[in-house]
């Protein structure tokens, strides 16, 4: 142990020599002095920087400090309510891909042309009881009505209609015995369809546009 | 779930509460304005409640939380405006019996890199070790012990300046 060591240790950290360290100051008198004046100076910066402690701080800081901190949590609790309100409210309004509608769009784009090919001459008389008796109205400013025949759609007989609006081909399907709690949608391939209850049944409308289809849905007095 | 609240609280409050006055007086000498300390201490007590599920070790909670004070305080300082350089004299009541002494420490301290002040501070005032300050400032070991050496002697020519020339006269 030399002095020198001895110097380096005290100024780092003099209330925390190891007892070699002691010892060499107990032996050295200059070492021995260094230590108590430097003992000293700690004893006089510590008393320095006593400054005095606020009354009431520890209750008021940790009260403070508690509350700051939980009211910071409800806060964030109401927000995530908010946020997740408003995300159920959009997933409940956001029209979705109902299978019903989406298997009349399916039907459009692979089954209408073989079900016009295979269909056997429809009577229109018929067309117009099951509209009637769906409470649907077929007036002709709907359209040219270019195709009536029946087919198998979603389990049940749909009368098939096809119609050539003045904002594009629209296809119905009249399904009598298919009832409907309430109007389903999808849009899928370029198509929108609506599936809409009739009296009794249900009435799906497909169309390449949504604006096409709302103005059928709206001539039919469906909606 | 209140009782849950309640029983968290008060376990929290009889781990701190034991530090608080050396993490205030912590706060005060990095700053030297008791109302920012007072505030300073708020938020890191603020941010140890937050983080309290997540402390592992609760022997440590003194060197944690001057920890988050040290960071708050360096974050609070880097806003414009807050620098640490310039702050206001420490024109604070006393609680010792000589206020020459205090004034004339302030100076000192002024005086010494903030670096080895922010060292000399949690050894005095909290009483940690060489590697529990080096955790608390983010940094090495030895470069405490040589911030540390750094501002005690620079206290001393500070303070005794006839005293640090006697010595240096005599090797």
């Amino acid at each position: 142990m030399s002095c020198l060591e001895f110097r380096r240790a005290v100024l780092v950290d003099p209330r925390r020599l190891d007892p070699e360290l002691r010892a060499h100051a107990g032996r050295c008198a200059a070492c021995g002095e260094l230590l108590a004046s430097t003992l000293e100076l700690e004893d006089r910066l510590a008393e320095s920087l006593q400054v005095p402690f606020p009354a009431g701080f520890v209750d008021r800081v940790l009260r403070n400090a508690i509350q700051q901190s939980l009211g910071g949590r409800r806060w964030l609790a109401v927000a995530a309510s908010l946020v997740l309100a408003i995300a159920l409210a959009a997933a409940l309004a956001w029209p979705r891909n109902d299978p019903l509608a989406r298997a009349g769009i399916d039907f459009v784009l692979y089954e209408e042309a073989q079900a016009i090919l295979d269909a056997k001459p429809a009577d229109r008389a018929v067309l117009e009881r099951v509209a009637s008796g769906l409470g649907v109205a077929l007036p002709g400013q709907l359209g040219e009505i270019r195709y009536v025949g029946t087919c198998p759609f979603a389990g049940a007989i749909a009368h098939h209609v096809v119609v050539k609006t003045p904002l594009g081909k629209a296809t119905l399907l009249l399904m009598p015995e298919r009832p409907l709690a309430s109007r389903v949608v999808a849009s899928a391939n370029g198509f929108e369809a609506a599936i809409v209850p009739a009296r009794g049944g249900s009435v799906a409308i497909v169309s390449p546009s949504q604006r096409a289809l709302v103005r059928v849905e709206a001539i039919l007095g469906v909606s | 779930m209140r009782m849950l609240l309640e029983r968290r609280t008060a376990v929290f409050e009889s781990a701190v509460r034991a530090h608080l006055e050396d993490l205030f007086r912590y706060a005060y000498w990095l700053c030297r304005n008791r109302w920012r300390a007072e505030d300073l201490v708020q938020e890191t007590l603020a941010r140890a409640w937050r983080g309290w599920a997540g402390l592992r070790e609760p022997r440590v909670v003194k060197s944690w939380l001057f920890t988050i004070l040290y960071h708050e305080f360096a974050r609070d300082a880097a806003r414009p405006g807050n620098q640490r350089e310039g702050e206001a004299p420490a024109n604070e009541p006393y609680a010792g019996d000589d206020p020459a002494l205090r004034l004339d420490m302030a100076k000192a301290l002024d005086q010494i890199s903030p670096e080895s002040r922010d060292a000399l501070l949690l050894q005095v005032l909290g009483g940690f070790s060489c590697g529990e300050i080096a955790r608390i400032l983010g940094s090495s070991e030895g470069a405490v012990m040589t911030r540390l050496s750094r501002a005690r002697q620079g206290l001393r020519r500070a303070l005794e300046p006839g005293e640090v020339d006697r010595e240096a006269r005599e090797g």
